[in-house]
């Protein structure tokens, strides 16, 4: 097989495009974040338009702390940052590099995810639950939609990260890099929409 | 023999730039959810300024996050910008029905 001729040679100069199959794995990555878009906009929708349906439960703009959303915002922010920085350690053929800059990224994903169980926790003590209201059911979908995206990206990412300290830095583990640092990336362009559409705009009111 | 070496290090230096740039992608993020959380923090200020001014900041941090760090920018994405064109054409019909049709 073509995809595994390189392995024992020097790895090309852009190791995710070096094969077919690679390249292929990129593109099918993209479609597939095509799906995930129309995925999160039908969520975003249902909730712009039961946002105002509380009922009796608090509404958004008493609801929400922006300082946490801050903090989760720059966390996110920045393990963005740090897996740019592992695929360029990718293409600097670097392995410990990349290895070191994906568990940073993991390590901030943690963060966050615990972070938005910390701001879930106390928001149901303040009864905003799931079956309070329209608002509040769609909100946690959203959200939490998100949140389960987080925590699959860290269990993948993790996993990667056992497979490259095995097999090391190759044409096959090169682009599985290339395209979990894709994903990571998207999963934080769906947080800025949650934080400027569910946050500041319910905020704002 | 040398020289040759070294104008294909630095070719090959040119073609994946350093952090540098990456590091003014994301102070330019920061600064965009900067001014966002600002705004919003500051309060009595025009509600449909503010909504615009939102939507306005978002979209500035995709282009960032798609655009150089998904290297959307680069040359051979014409596939991957159809395909999330796409999604985002979806989007926008359902955002639209979902805003100003549901609750007429």
């Amino acid at each position: 097989m073509s995809a595994h001729s390189h392995i024992d040679g020097e790895l090309p100069h852009e190791p995710e495009r070096a094969t077919l199959e690679g390249r292929n794995k990129v593109l099918g990555f993209w479609l597939f974040l095509g799906g995930e878009t129309v995925l999160f906009g039908t969520l975003f929708s249902v909730y712009l338009s039961l946002r105002g349906q509380v009922l009796d439960g608090p509404p958004a703009y008493e609801l929400f702390k922006l300082w946490t959303v801050a903090l989760a915002t720059f966390l996110l922010l920045t393990s963005s940052l740090t897996s740019v920085f592992a695929v360029q350690a990718l293409h600097r053929n670097n392995v410990k590099s990349l290895i070191n800059w994906l568990i940073v990224t993991v390590f901030l994903g943690l963060c966050f995810l615990g972070l938005e169980i910390y701001e879930f926790i106390e928001y149901v003590k303040e009864g905003h639950k799931f079956t309070t209201s329209a608002f509040s059911t769609s909100f946690y979908t959203l959200v939490g939609f998100h949140g389960a995206h987080v925590a699959f990206g860290i269990i993948w990412i993790s996993m990667l990260i056992a497979q490259v300290k095995r097999k090391g830095l190759t044409v096959v583990t090169a682009p599985k890099v290339y395209v979990a640092s894709m994903y990571w990336h998207f999963i934080d362009v769906v947080w800025v929409f949650i934080f400027t559409v569910v946050y500041l705009m319910g905020k704002v009111g | 023999m040398a020289d040759h070496h070294s104008t294909a290090n630095e070719r090959r230096r040119h073609k994946h730039e350093g952090p540098q740039k990456h590091i003014v992608s994301f102070i330019f993020s920061l600064l965009l959810t900067v001014i966002a959380f600002a705004v919003v923090a500051a309060g009595d200020v025009n509600k449909d300024f503010i909504y615009i001014l939102l939507v306005t900041m978002a979209v500035g941090q995709v282009i960032i996050q798609m655009g150089f760090w998904m290297h959307m920018k680069d040359r051979g994405h014409l596939y991957p910008i159809i395909g999330i064109l796409a999604g985002v054409f979806v989007v926008f019909t359902m955002v639209i029905m979902a805003l100003y049709w549901v609750w007429w």
